[in-house]
């Protein structure tokens, strides 16, 4: 552990962007810095498979950046622009002390890493796994502090990509179908929740999630 | 694989038959035959396994099936099969007072309710844990159209909390699953998901992952169980959606997420850590139970009762999980569903019929139809637990086993969230039967909207007063 590797660096850099995004509420730029994390993953995952010559990450990293990378942002992208959403407001922490309490949290998770068992013998990344761990973090501040329903998706992914982090770095051979499951799952609920989006807009006039309260008793 | 084949065959022939562009009419026909077929090509798969004949059968690599998944499997494929006949009944009566909005909608309510239907056999033969959590993800984006039918704002807020709160918390399955995954791989073997592989060594499992990943997987799958505090999504849920699926998300989609909660209580049950897997769901269960029994006093909609009523059910099975007898979790089950689906089946009729879901504007259903208002008051008194019918026997020997495994907390929070319920049940139940109804609403319910229901009803007091339920207890 006493060289960082450059995948390491990878994820916790990403990791780094995922608490930039909290800092951001204009949507456009959030999406892609979004792009940018998921695409700095998938560019550990392929290190990853130039390291160990497992031919299933090699597969796991095109398909990463293609559906995370470029597919999921580009989408969000286009309905921003058609539901007319440009900018986010907090609801109940202000932006700096959200991204701030994402720092502290970045902090905190290598504190938990070190509480995890450690391997016997097979390669574990203490780096990757405390990156993992943050990016949950991260995407959970975002969905509770966001108002708008498209922050609320991209926390979502904040966190998917989280725990694809983690299980990138504390497992070894993830079997590939259900890696390709997850990320079918994750594309179709993308989907949806981007069709219900068009549907509240239409409804509602606005994609303002905290203001959907009539239900509640 | 022809097993796993013949069991998606006919959900997506009806699939294809939305697409292809038939009349309404005729694809209601064609769904119900086509889901009462499927009923018996999964009853004829299970067979061998609930006759004994064998304990478990394998399909392939990844999927099996166990005397649990059996029962569950065929349940599943029979509420799916009463719900759809009965949205057939009640779309031929909307097309008949020509009150379609958009025929399109009724084409989605097949298309997505056979996809759900095939996600949630799927989740009962994976025998891989990742394939488990990816098949209890694809119910939830299934059913959300299903939720969204009605295309109204209550709806549309309905579906929304529904798949975002459901999302997230079945990410912590995925990340706990990643962790039990991780436990497998601690000790010099090679990873697996493979549930019946992990159940072999048990014992050889990392304990700090392992508990770890089963603390994740309950809070995941226990979200889309809805057990408290993650059950915001269900009342809202069950009360926007139309009656049929209501039927499917209570009666089926509520077992699918409590199954995957058994496998693993079962899997961690057989390593030196196994008072995390008892302690915790009966605990969990029995404050669920407590929690959904005091909401269901104050409830205003008649589908709100049944969904909190539900949360008091779901509460009362994870104490049986933890018990580690999934007999009586099953037994429970289908006991539950199949009462469960009679009432949301009968209050869809009473909604249709008086034009509320409201509480306090529904008056005198006995008068209106004598048939729905005694089936309702028995259903009510089958999911409350009265004797004669099979959900006294599942709840009678929970508690039994509760006491004997010196829970006697659980057992009395239990008890009295068992009383309350019923109480509350019974008050809302008086005063909707009871009465005098409005003589603006006493247009008759068709007697044939009533037959599903009703059979429904008799089959469950059929399983407290006949021997069935013992035979079915010795099977399991």
């Amino acid at each position: 552990m006493s060289i960082v590797s450059p995948q390491e660096v990878c994820l916790t850099a990403s990791a780094l962007v995922a608490c930039l995004i909290l800092g951001s509420l204009h949507v456009r730029v959030s999406l892609w810095l979004l792009g940018f994390e998921s695409t700095l993953i998938a560019l550990a995952t392929g290190l990853f498979f130039l390291h160990t010559n497992e031919r299933n990450l090699g597969t796991l990293a095109v398909l990463i950046f293609l559906s995370k990378g470029c597919f999921v942002p580009i989408f969000l992208a286009w309905l921003t622009e058609k539901l007319q959403a440009k900018r986010d407001s907090s609801c109940f922490l202000p932006v700096p002390l959200s991204m701030l309490l994402c720092i502290f949290l970045f902090a905190l998770s290598f504190q938990l890493t070190r509480q995890l068992p450690q391997h016997h013998g097979a390669e574990q990344s203490f780096f990757g796994a405390a990156a993992g761990i943050s990016q949950v973090f991260s995407g959970l501040v975002m969905m509770m502090t966001r108002r708008l329903a498209i922050s609320q998706v991209t926390g979502f992914l904040i966190i998917e990509n989280g725990i694809y982090t983690f299980a990138l770095t504390q497992t070894r051979g993830m079997p590939l179908l259900v890696e390709m499951g997850v990320l079918l799952d994750l594309l179709v609920a993308i989907m949806v929740t981007g069709l219900l989006m068009f549907k509240i807009q239409q409804s509602f006039e606005h994609i303002d999630v905290t203001q959907l309260r009539d239900l509640r008793d | 694989m022809i097993t796993i084949g013949s069991l998606c065959l006919l959900p997506t022939i009806l699939c294809a038959l939305c697409v292809a562009g038939l009349s309404n009419a005729i694809t209601r026909q064609i769904a119900v035959a086509l889901l009462w077929t499927q009923f018996a090509i999964a009853t004829k798969i299970v067979f061998p396994v609930i006759s004994g004949e064998s304990p478990a059968c394998n399909f392939s690599d990844d999927f099996g099936l166990d005397v649990y998944g059996a029962v569950l499997l065929s349940l599943t494929n029979f509420v799916a099969a009463c719900s759809f006949t009965q949205a057939a009944i009640y779309f031929n009566c909307k097309q008949k007072d020509r009150v379609t909005p958009n025929k399109d909608h009724e084409k989605s309510f097949y298309f997505f309710g056979a996809l759900l239907l095939i996600a949630m056999n799927f989740v009962f033969i994976s025998e891989n844990m990742g394939l488990l959590w990816v098949s209890v993800e694809a119910t939830t984006l299934c059913s959300a159209t299903l939720v969204y039918h009605e295309r109204n704002k209550h709806a549309l807020e309905a579906t929304w909390k529904y798949l975002i709160v459901c999302s997230v918390g079945i990410a912590f399955a995925l990340f706990g699953t990643i962790l039990f995954f991780a436990a497998s791989q601690q000790t010099g073997f090679e990873g697996t998901l493979d549930i019946r592989i992990l159940l072999e060594r048990a014992s050889t499992l990392d304990p700090k992952f392992l508990q770890l990943g089963y603390i994740f997987c309950l809070l995941g799958y226990g979200t889309k169980a809805g057990v408290f505090p993650l059950h915001t999504w269900l009342p809202d849920a069950h009360s926007e959606a139309p009656a049929a699926a209501s039927a499917l998300l209570s009666g089926s989609l509520l077992n699918c997420a409590l199954f995957a909660i058994c496998r693993l209580t079962e899997l961690v049950m057989m390593t030196e850590h196994h008072v995390i897997a008892s302690s915790v769901p009966i605990g969990w269960g029995a404050l669920t139970a407590l929690t959904a029994s005091l909401l269901i006093i104050r409830q205003t909609g008649i589908k709100l009762l049944w969904a909190y009523s539900s949360m008091e059910n779901v509460g009362i099975m994870m104490c049986a999980i933890g018990l580690g007898t999934p007999s009586l979790f099953v037994l429970m089950a289908v006991n539950h569903s199949l009462v469960k689906v009679a009432l949301f089946l009968f209050s869809g009729n009473i909604i249709q019929t008086i034009g509320t879901k409201r509480i306090n504007r529904i008056r005198g259903v006995l008068q209106i139809s004598p048939a729905c208002g005694l089936g309702v008051a028995l259903c009510a008194c089958a999911v409350t637990g009265i004797p004669p019918f099979g959900s006294f026997v599942a709840e009678w020997l929970i508690l039994q086993s509760l006491v004997k495994k010196n829970e006697l907390l659980a057992a009395a929070i239990l008890f009295v969230a068992i009383t309350m319920a019923f109480m509350g049940v019974g008050k809302h139940i008086c005063y909707m039967l009871g009465g005098r109804a409005k003589s603006s609403t006493r247009t008759k319910i068709p007697f044939v909207s009533l037959m599903v229901p009703l059979i429904l009803c008799l089959c469950s007091l059929l399983l407290g007063v006949s021997t069935l339920t013992q035979m079915l207890l010795e099977v399991l």
